[in-house]
């Protein structure tokens, strides 16, 4: 299967970049695999024309240098989904856009680089309602949302939504992506 | 999942979040089922304990799987209950039960007896007598042909096997007894892309309606007949329903407890391996020039499991002359045998009047589903035409120029 943009993640961020990406008129397909609750978006998006894979997840991406081809997911098995561009906004650890050991905070499917306190001790703070040090970790990019992956900004793997660091604005971001796809 | 898990259907991994509970179609209509949560993973920790905490009204589970669907931990919510069903569930109505789920003897008897048959079971007297054993007399008995698609093919078994490139085809009960047309329409399509058609030795129903009507031993029984009509195969299984699909390649391992064989990777719906030909340029379609209509696409609950649709949909948009409307995916409330039985019947109309709904606001002049028994569904609540997608394409495709294309 070939598309424009495939967009990982239905919740909010995912929705968002969707529904502006095929407005534009790109051919976008959404893997919606963890918490999709925007009804609303939703429809829109899928009375837009776009293809919205419910309860799939992407298994693994192919690469060429930094530039990401193609994706599998649990559903479509051996069949790939062919795309331009990817982003991923598969939120944080809930809908396991971010995924831990007891020392170590990663991201599941790309391996993208996420920004989090190595010393195990400062990731919570022991006042249970003060603000948490876990919440600012995520998904590391650089100024054009493009996602880092060992040091390197991917070509075409933009991040949006929950899965970044530093609480950025979930929308915002999402839109800010779609600025630069288009 | 996880390493630490022991269950097979990951319950542990439920962190109470209630996303099932909010697109299950019972729970918005039923007030007294207790929904996927609680009749799922939150029951499994007590029947663990104790099979007395076994609730009878996990009855009302329609074995839609869209709990499974939405759950983002991966929890197999629905398997949990239909497990929980065959394990501790007494039938209340065992005789008419199993005749419901008795496919294939209800189908012999009753295409021997066609077209003639039709007129009777819908006749008033034999409504009374139906009613009475507990199949509600306003549901429309589904009309069976006077000669199967099996008899039919036995007639065109030679011209099939000429074709040098083979598929096998699982027929399933709805396109042998109901709708052969269904199963010829597919021979057509794929005779025109170059392959013929290939029908399993020993094929039985699939088996779903005895796992809905709790009868476990006899599923199973059925079960290993088909998997040793697929281990006598070889390559892909096709198929045009998606409830059998779906049952074969999730139930019959996940909640039968079989040993597939390793033939679950060969089951596919008929629409994805046409999707996928035609993506990968080994199969080209020509359409007819005058075909037009609009239509509008229902996702099956269990086409949404398998997550296919966009398969059906794919082709579909391929069409030139359809214009298409895909659904936001909604249970038709139909389930299998569920909605024939008199005690579910006002439950099942008003789970689906939210999908006649939003047909009636399309307008369209049929409906597309990968679904049988969605199919009875929409067309006793919308009064329209509703076709299998491999239906439409037989109708839309131009046979000649495809047979071109493809050098058939």
């Amino acid at each position: 299967m070939r598309c424009d943009v495939v967009i990982i993640g239905g919740g909010l961020a995912g929705l968002t970049a969707a529904l502006e990406l095929q407005r534009a008129g790109r051919r976008c397909v959404v893997v919606a695999g963890g918490m999709s609750l925007h009804e609303t978006p939703r429809a829109a998006f899928i009375a837009a024309g776009g293809v919205f894979l419910r309860g799939d997840f992407v298994k693994r991406g192919e690469w060429k240098g930094s530039r990401l081809l193609r994706v599998w997911t649990r559903n479509l098995g051996s069949e790939p989904i062919e795309a331009k561009d990817f982003i991923l906004a598969t939120g944080r650890f809930f809908s396991k856009g971010l995924a831990s050991t007891m020392d170590e905070i990663y991201e599941p499917i790309f391996g993208c680089d996420v920004r989090y306190d190595k010393d195990r001790s400062a990731w919570v703070n022991t006042d249970f309602f003060g603000p948490q040090p876990f919440e600012e970790f995520g998904v590391e990019t650089d100024g054009c949302g493009h996602a880092m992956i060992h040091g390197v900004a991917a070509e075409n793997l933009y991040a949006a939504g929950e899965i970044l660091c530093d609480r950025k604005d979930i929308e915002q971001s999402a839109l800010a992506v779609c600025r630069n796809i288009i | 999942m996880q390493e630490h898990n022991i269950s097979e259907n990951n319950f542990e991994q439920c962190l109470k979040c209630t996303i099932c509970n909010s697109v299950c179609p019972m729970m918005a209509a039923n007030p007294s089922y207790p929904g996927p949560k609680q009749a799922g993973p939150d029951g499994e920790r007590y029947r663990i304990k104790d099979p007395r905490f076994f609730d009878l009204t996990l009855k009302y589970c329609l074995n839609c799987k869209r709990c499974e669907v939405a759950c983002p931990s991966g929890v197999k919510v629905g398997d949990i209950i239909q497990i929980a069903r065959l394990k501790y569930a007494r039938q209340n109505h065992p005789l008419r039960d199993m005749a419901l789920a008795s496919t294939d003897l209800a189908g012999t008897l009753a295409c021997k007896a066609a077209p003639g048959i039709n007129g009777l079971v819908n006749s008033k007297p034999v409504r009374n007598i139906l009613n009475a054993v507990g199949i509600d007399q306003r549901r429309a008995i589904p009309e069976y042909a006077s000669e199967t698609f099996v008899q039919w093919y036995e007639a065109h078994r030679e011209e099939q096997a000429a074709y040098d490139r083979q598929l096998n085809y699982f027929h399933g009960c709805y396109a042998n007894y109901n709708c052969p047309q269904l199963a010829k329409d597919l021979v057509a399509v794929m005779n025109a892309c170059g392959y013929g058609v290939k029908l399993l030795e020993g094929e039985r129903c699939c088996g779903v309606a005895l796992i809905s009507n709790g009868f476990g031993k006899q599923a199973r029984k059925q079960a290993r007949a088909n998997i040793a009509a697929f281990d006598a195969s070889e390559g892909p299984i096709l198929t045009t329903s998606s409830t059998c699909t779906f049952t074969i390649r999730d139930e019959y391992s996940q909640v039968l407890g079989l040993d597939m064989h390793g033939n679950s990777e060969r089951i596919e719906m008929a629409v994805k391996w046409l999707y996928s030909a035609v993506d990968q340029g080994t199969v080209k379609l020509a359409f007819k020039d005058g075909f037009k209509a609009r239509m509008a696409y229902h996702t099956a609950c269990h086409m949404s499991k398998l997550g296919w649709a966009v398969y059906s949909i794919g082709l579909l948009r391929m069409i030139p002359g359809l214009d298409l409307v895909v659904l936001d995916q909604e249970c038709c409330g139909m389930a299998g045998t569920f909605g024939f039985k008199k005690e579910n019947y006002n439950l099942s109309q008003k789970i689906g009047s939210k999908l006649f709904g939003s047909i009636s606001t399309v307008a369209p002049d049929a409906v597309v589903t990968d679904c049988e028994t969605c199919k009875w569904q929409i067309e006793q609540g919308t009064g329209l035409e509703t076709l299998n997608p491999i239906s439409v394409l037989a109708r839309a495709i131009d046979v000649e120029k495809t047979k071109k294309l493809n050098n058939a």
